[in-house]
């Protein structure tokens, strides 16, 4: 029997409204973008590149988040998640856009500005007393930087590729073969995707402040990239469906479990982020506690800090403990886009310059414009295929789903 | 496979070879699919049925809507516990960590906190705290979540009259059942009976209350009675310990470090060749005050002492004079502050007044056969007492001072000798030893 044929009633395609979103977010991210680059003149081109990253980092968390969904759902045989799995696919699809993007942060890096990367910098290297950035050089030097980041961005472009294709081929064929291919080198997949995404973490974000070090930085960064990833699922499903699609394939029970695992991630985000601040604050050591303490250094700093202790963890916790505001779906939504808020923030907590004090127009420029960007391609990708990958094996799990 | 085939044959287990048939206990309705189990239990909550289950091989979904069953109260219990686990931690972490036996004069002292400095960091501090919070939370949460689930299921219950129902054995298999407890002031026997029959599954068919006492074994209770009462043995045995006194030396379940493996002097030893396991000394080796050693040969630098000593008991002579070697420069002067505050003003304090932090706190907690230190800057007795003396006193400790001898050399022992004369002066000084252009500033 094919489950699909259960529903039929729903559309299963972006509908005619769906090119006019894309087009409508490329040009805000094109002005957006363009007066990114204004400000950045006005303002100094290091503030332009600290925000460019910051922003550029928020949007490829999202994608990275996507892909991991992706991969898990392949690697553990789920079926519920299958009416869902489109729409992550779509996501982390954005990739090989993302390698592009990526290009403009070539520029601080080859011209030697310090004020990003400083072991980029000749000069930073030679100046610094304690010859910690000398000593690091093998591993943080400008060629080996790129070579890295040419591999991550092979490996995360080709992973999301492959899987959207796979899958969207099965949508034509049905063939359940597909499924175990997918299945195959999904395992493969995440042991590739652990290591690209801890480096990658340890490389554009951790060596911001290169004399500091914690190992445990490439997790926390993969926990906000998750957290970032189910809250952006949650507003796009509500979104698929305000527009009419999917309104059968994603019934409340999926947005139960949106709901669930982005409870679980939250919990996870904070259990990371307090491990590394309670070894730090317990060893005391300077070398650990430099990066703390101008994080709590100042009224905005510790606004910041007490901002997402609040607003990325207790105020979620306690919103989506119980089972009623996760069976809402415009509430999770609601939580989905406070979420996403919370998770840039977090991102601007890793990222911002220690010295920053509130947040600099080109942080706010470039967010709307690689924000923009990001969504237009998401949702140009959406309305080439269809929604769900209608001839999955699996599909009609999905659909018979239900939280007990 | 045994006792399924033993189950089906129909001996006297069956309801109509009984004589007098009792009142049945319960009433049992089989049917062969979920969907049918869900239809008939939709039925049964309209009719208005509220002492009733329903039992399958494995959960059916949508079977608490079709039962009417109230949404579980137990996460709120779960919660209620979560909140009281938290409280009590961090409870828990104040009072041991951040209190102490100067506080709270109603409690026993073996109930009181120990508020000790751990390298510099608060001793009431949310961060460390956290990880203790955290699991006491889950604790009571799991626990709740456990006995909570257990208490509102009624469980554990040793007996069910269902379970030696013959045909109830499918239920771990492939049949659903629907059972309806005579408890409930809707049931008559006849009426539910013949009403059951046309909810679509086989005839109803009556559950008996076996034969078998609803009591417990009375050796049951007796053996537990028995186990409790040896339970409380050790507790009392602790309690009897912390109230007598005893002449043996008391029971280490754990040993201290003191008592370790080890050799002792006298002991043979087969890993040598001369067996004895107190090794010689190795040739040249001098002890204190043997000739050649330190302080031999030069006893006014490394002693403070002048004059031969003709034997231990002799009253030493001390100097009242810096040695030679000893030259009062302000380096030396500098060089005795800096090794002073870091061994003497601890106790003595900074300024010498005998009002260091070990003494303040020593004396806070009348600690028993503490000997105040001297206030060495005001202090007639040490004023009058030659170089020597304080000196000798630096090396070899007095009451409950240690000796220094050890940790400090000697010419930092005299730099901190001449910073304390230093002291001394600096409180006895008069007008004309303030410099006269700093006089105004006086009061």
């Amino acid at each position: 029997m094919n489950p699909a044929a259960s529903v039929t009633t729903e559309r299963r395609r972006m509908g005619g409204g769906a090119a006019r979103v894309a087009a409508c977010a490329g040009v805000i991210g094109a002005l957006g973008l363009a007066a990114g680059v204004l400000l950045g003149r006005r303002a100094g081109w290091d503030a332009f590149f600290r925000s460019y990253l910051l922003n550029y980092c928020f949007v490829l968390s999202l994608a990275l988040g996507a892909l991991f969904f992706v991969l898990l759902q392949h690697l553990t045989r789920a079926g519920w998640s299958v009416s869902l799995r489109r729409l992550a696919e779509f996501v982390a699809a954005t990739m090989p856009l993302l390698a592009v993007l990526f290009l403009p942060l070539l520029v601080p890096l080859l011209t030697g500005m310090s004020a990003v990367w400083a072991w980029a910098s000749p000069d930073a290297v030679a100046q610094d007393a304690s010859g910690v950035l000398r000593h690091k050089q093998p591993y943080l030097n400008v060629p080996f930087f790129i070579v890295r980041a040419v591999i991550y961005f092979a490996v995360w472009a080709g992973l999301a590729r492959y899987f959207l294709r796979k899958s969207v081929a099965q949508d034509a064929t049905g063939d359940p073969r597909l499924t175990l291919r997918m299945q195959w080198w999904s395992a493969p997949g995440m042991l590739l995707y652990a290591l690209t995404a801890t480096f990658f973490a340890i490389d554009a974000l951790m060596s911001l402040n290169p004399h500091w070090y914690s190992t445990i930085f490439g997790l926390y960064f993969f926990s906000g990239c998750v957290v970032g990833f189910f809250a952006l699922l949650a507003l796009l499903a509500y979104g698929v469906q305000r527009t009419g699609g999917l309104t059968q394939s994603i019934p409340v029970e999926h947005f139960h479990d949106i709901g669930k695992l982005t409870f679980g991630f939250v919990v996870f985000w904070a259990y990371i982020a307090f491990s590394q601040y309670l070894l730090t604050w317990y060893a005391d050591i300077p070398e650990e506690t430099a990066w703390y303490r101008p994080r709590q250094g100042d009224t905005w700093w510790i606004g910041v800090s007490l901002a997402l202790l609040f607003g990325h963890f207790v105020a979620p916790f306690v919103a989506l403990l119980s089972r009623w505001p996760k069976r809402r779906t415009g509430l999770l939504a609601a939580a989905g886009a406070w979420l996403l808020v919370m998770h840039w923030l977090d991102l601007y907590y890793l990222a911002a310059p220690a010295g920053a004090s509130g947040l600099a127009a080109t942080d706010v420029s470039l967010f709307v414009g690689l924000g923009g960007v990001f969504v237009f391609a998401i949702v140009r990708r959406m309305t080439r295929s269809a929604l769900l990958p209608e001839r999955d094996p699996r599909l009609g799990e999905a659909l018979a789903l239900q939280n007990v | 496979m045994n006792g399924a085939t033993k189950a089906t044959e129909p001996p006297g287990l069956s309801p109509e070879s009984r004589a007098p048939s009792p009142e049945p206990c319960a009433l049992l309705v089989e049917f062969d699919s979920p969907g049918a189990l869900l239809t008939a239990a939709e039925q049964v909550r309209d009719a208005g049925y509220t002492k009733w289950d329903t039992h399958s091989p494995y959960p059916v979904h949508g079977i608490d809507e079709a039962m009417g069953v109230r949404p579980t109260r137990l996460p709120w219990l779960i919660l209620a516990l979560g909140v009281l686990g938290c409280a009590g931690g961090l409870l828990l972490q104040w009072w041991t960590n951040a209190t102490d036996a100067r506080q709270f004069g109603f409690v026993p002292v073996n109930f009181k906190g120990y508020a000790f400095p751990i390298s510099g960091k608060p001793t009431f501090s949310l961060p460390a705290n956290i990880p203790v919070i955290f699991e006491m939370t889950v604790l009571l949460a799991a626990l709740g979540a456990f006995f909570g689930m257990l208490v509102t299921n009624n469980l554990p219950l040793f007996h069910r009259p269902l379970l030696v129902q013959p045909r109830f054995r499918r239920v771990t298999r492939d049949r659903f059942f629907l059972v309806i407890d005579a408890a409930d002031p809707l049931f008559d026997a006849q009426r539910t009976a013949a009403w059951l029959g046309t909810l679509g599954g086989a005839p109803a068919e009556p559950v008996e209350q076996p034969e078998s006492p609803r009591r417990l074994p009375r050796a049951v209770g007796i053996g537990g009675l028995i186990v409790a009462c040896l339970a409380l043995l050790p507790p009392l045995f602790i309690a009897k310990a912390r109230v007598s006194l005893s002449t043996k030396p008391r029971i280490h379940l754990i040993q201290d470090m003191a008592n370790q493996e080890r050799f002792k002097a006298q002991q043979a030893q087969p890993l040598f060749a001369d067996g004895r396991e107190l090794r010689p000394q190795v040739p040249g080796t001098l002890a204190r005050g043997d000739p050649g050693a330190p302080g031999h040969e030069d006893p006014h630098f490394y002693t403070g002492q002048t004059g031969e000593q003709s034997s231990s008991f002799a009253v030493p002579e001390f100097a009242t004079t810096f040695p030679p070697q000893v030259e009062i420069t302000e380096p030396l002067l500098r060089r005795g502050q800096e090794r002073f505050n870091v061994y003497c003003a601890p106790c003595h304090g900074l300024g010498g007044a005998g009002d260091g932090i070990v003494a303040q706190r020593a004396t806070d907690l009348g600690t028993p056969g503490w000997v105040p230190p001297s206030a060495i800057a005001t202090d007639p007795t040490v004023l009058e007492r030659p170089h020597g003396h304080i000196f000798n006193t630096i090396t070899n400790g007095i009451r409950t001072m240690p000796p220094y001898g050890d940790q400090i050399p000697a010419v930092d022992r005299w730099a901190i000798l001449a910073y304390v004369r230093a002291l001394q002066r600096s409180q006895q000084a008069r007008l004309e030893d303030v410099p006269a252009e700093l006089r105004p500033e006086l009061r």
